[in-house]
């Protein structure tokens, strides 16, 4: 604890306890009256207008993949993060078309999860099986980006302690782990959802106050500019090759117009199938509310657009690139240019909201895996007649199990580029995009052509993405690989892979009259806007529709 | 669960064929389905078609092309699908009642 700042470090631990105590108190607002069922614990009571949807949505949304991967990523490789701006705005559109069809069906047979979705659509407990497995091991990686972005404000802070042990090292992360972990346990969905209230405010106050002041400390945005351009078209003495490219390049390898491209179109497709999500757009009230917010949303992007600027500020900043360039570790960049260019007390509110704003997206990601878990494992598998109330036991306990399976990727993985997390998760939840998204429209699909073609985009994608390495990284650290001689994002190409076989197998599995299975969902209940939440059953009943 | 749980959506369940009689939306109104459609493309393949905004000129201030089109995409965006939402409102309103019925709930379809 060599270098800690005493009034940064009060700040953050003021707002830290102050919302862990919003995080427990959460349990009494909006109270129902049995608040032992999954539609309470897992999904706030259903009940979130526009206005509380768009907070929770935005926290969810907007992760440690925003404050911390992207700046870094620009910082590093330059325009080739900007993927991620370019990723944002395509994705309200994408969803647009489609998220309202699944909250409609998901709310007229209140299901819990995407994979309830699919269970019901193809009859199927397999692909049910698979989703529910792809779900939750995405989520792995995401969470843990969570818990680097975290470690990266730490560590900055000086309050990681010199120890060589990891386990020393990092108490702080895990003791703000921890705390997280209790009050998600006890206060379900509404945990996040009342604290994305103060992280949206400290992150909107911090971003525009920065975006604004900075500059002029730095010379302008033409100064700025200008820097990231020469460091960017720098020959790199290790590789012998530019730093990054300022605008994607036309060729065909490297920083390049394609895998700008499928990078940006492969996480916009990804966001809204993976089940955290899904989560918080089940958590809202009418399907207006969900197209609504699908138009307001954009507002956080220009938020990440202005975070991924950073990157730019900490390269035209010379004693930041230093300091960044002597830890070796990009994820500092932003921490580090906050550190410098601000006061104290204001450094504090920042760092306050970069923590709080990983926070809250783990939170939720923990649910939605719980759930999961509870909802197509634990209840399909194992205790087919568990009741509400074990379903909620069950799917709390899960949620602490799950944050210490991301805590395990966290420390194993490699850390060089925080953002592969993310996109490593995308690899392989795009392969549920298929049966899930196509399942929203029609029912041509055959399942069993799904499942092929889902296993067979996981097994490319997870080998491709564990291949890629260089003499100067290691397995797992990046995320785009090249096919055909050109440079393309792993997870897009796994699922062209999986959609080609689909298609394919399809008109085969058919030929064969392999059983289709049932359909317990009707074309009517895809537009449906039903006032009501799904009446819960009597504790004690199991969902009659789901067992066979 | 409120649906009938023998084969539903099987071709002789009445609920389906009452379900599928009903006026399709979409041909009730080609004009603003086409409006809506070409919104929400333009919104993707925007930033899609990477070679569209792949410069550094012209500049806006001190920001190269390829940032400030990025920046000024996101409240066009947001606007064009607020734009899409009000039109579909009018798409589905005389639809909404039956569907709200079929669902056991009075909705005041189309009062907002």
């Amino acid at each position: 604890m060599s270098h800690v700042n005493t009034v940064v470090f009060t700040i953050v631990v003021v707002l830290f306890v102050f919302v862990t105590c919003i995080g427990f108190a959460a349990a009494r607002w909006r109270r129902a009256d049995d608040m032992l069922h999954l539609n309470e614990w897992g999904l706030g009571g259903r009940g979130f207008g526009t206005f509380i949807g768009w907070f929770l949505l935005g926290g969810d949304l907007y992760t440690a993949y925003t404050f911390i991967a992207v700046p870094a990523l620009v910082f590093a490789s330059g325009a080739i993060g900007f993927f991620a701006v370019s990723y944002t705005i395509m994705v309200f559109p994408i969803a647009f078309i489609f998220l309202p069809r699944l909250w409609s069906v998901c709310r007229v047979h209140n299901y819990v999860t995407p994979a309830d979705f699919i269970r019901g659509r193809y009859g199927s407990r397999g692909l049910s099986l698979a989703a529910a497995f792809t779900g939750i091991l995405s989520l792995m990686p995401y969470i843990a980006l969570q818990l680097v972005g975290i470690q990266a404000v730490l560590t900055v802070m000086g309050v990681a302690t010199g120890s060589s042990n990891t386990y020393v090292k990092d108490t702080p992360l895990f003791v703000a782990f921890i705390v997280l972990a209790v009050y998600t346990y006890v206060s379900g969905l509404r945990a996040p959802a009342a604290i994305s209230f103060v992280k949206d405010t400290l992150i909107y106050l911090f971003v525009i106050v920065a975006v604004f002041y900075i500059p002029t400390r730095l010379g302008g945005w033409d100064h700025i500019f200008g820097a990231a351009q020469t460091h960017l078209a720098a020959i790199n003495p290790e590789t012998k090759k530019p730093n990054g490219a300022f605008i994607p390049t036309t060729k065909s390898t490297g920083s390049t117009e394609l895998d700008f491209a499928t990078l940006a179109l492969g996480s916009a497709l990804a966001l809204f199938i993976y089940p955290h999500t899904i989560t918080g757009a089940l958590a809202t009230k009418r399907r207006d509310v969900v197209k609504r917010n699908m138009a307001l949303l954009p507002a956080y992007s220009v938020l990440l657009a202005c975070i991924a600027l950073f990157g730019y500020m900490a390269v035209a900043d010379k004693t930041t690139a230093a300091e960044v360039k002597k830890a070796g570790n990009t994820q500092l960049a932003v921490p580090y240019l906050l550190q410098h260019m601000f006061p104290s007390w204001f450094t504090g509110i920042a760092f306050s909201a970069i923590i709080i704003g990983a926070l809250v997206p783990a939170a939720i990601m923990a649910i939605a895996a719980a759930n999961l878990f509870t909802r197509n494992i634990f209840k399909e598998y194992f205790k087919p007649d568990a009741s509400p109330r074990l379903e909620t036991r069950t799917s709390q306990w899960a949620s602490l199990v799950i944050k210490f399976g991301a805590l395990a990727f966290a420390v194993w993985l490699p850390h060089t580029f925080a953002i592969n997390l993310q996109l490593l998760g995308g690899v392989w939840i795009l392969q549920v995009f298929p049966m899930l998204v196509a399942g929203l429209y029609t029912r041509w699909f055959h399942r069993w052509a799904l499942v092929l073609g889902w296993a067979a985009g996981m097994i490319y994608g997870t080998i491709a993405a564990y291949n890629v390495h260089s003499p100067t990284s290691s397995h797992w650290a990046n995320s785009s690989d090249i096919v055909f001689g050109h440079t393309v994002y792993i997870g897009f190409t796994a699922f062209i892979i999986n959609l080609v076989l689909s298609v394919v197998l399809t008109p085969v599995f058919k030929a064969l009259k392999a059983p289709a299975g049932t359909d317990e969902t009707l074309p009517h209940q895809y537009t449906a806007d039903p006032v009501e939440a799904p009446a819960p059953e009597p504790a004690g009943v199991g969902l009659t529709a789901t067992s066979d | 669960m409120t649906e009938p749980t023998a084969t539903p959506g099987a071709p002789g369940d009445p609920q389906h064929a009452a379900e599928t009689r009903r006026v399709n939306p979409v041909a009730a109104h080609p004009i603003t389905s086409l409006v809506i459609f070409v919104l929400v493309a333009a919104a993707i393949l925007g930033t899609l078609i990477v070679p569209i905004y792949d410069s550094e000129t012209p500049k806006l201030g001190d920001f190269p092309f390829f940032y400030w089109y990025q920046l000024v995409y996101m409240p066009a965006v947001a606007v064009v699908l607020w734009i899409a939402m009000l039109l579909q409102r009018r798409l589905r309103r005389p639809a909404d009642t039956q569907i709200a019925g079929s669902d056991g709930g009075p909705v005041p379809g189309g009062a907002r």
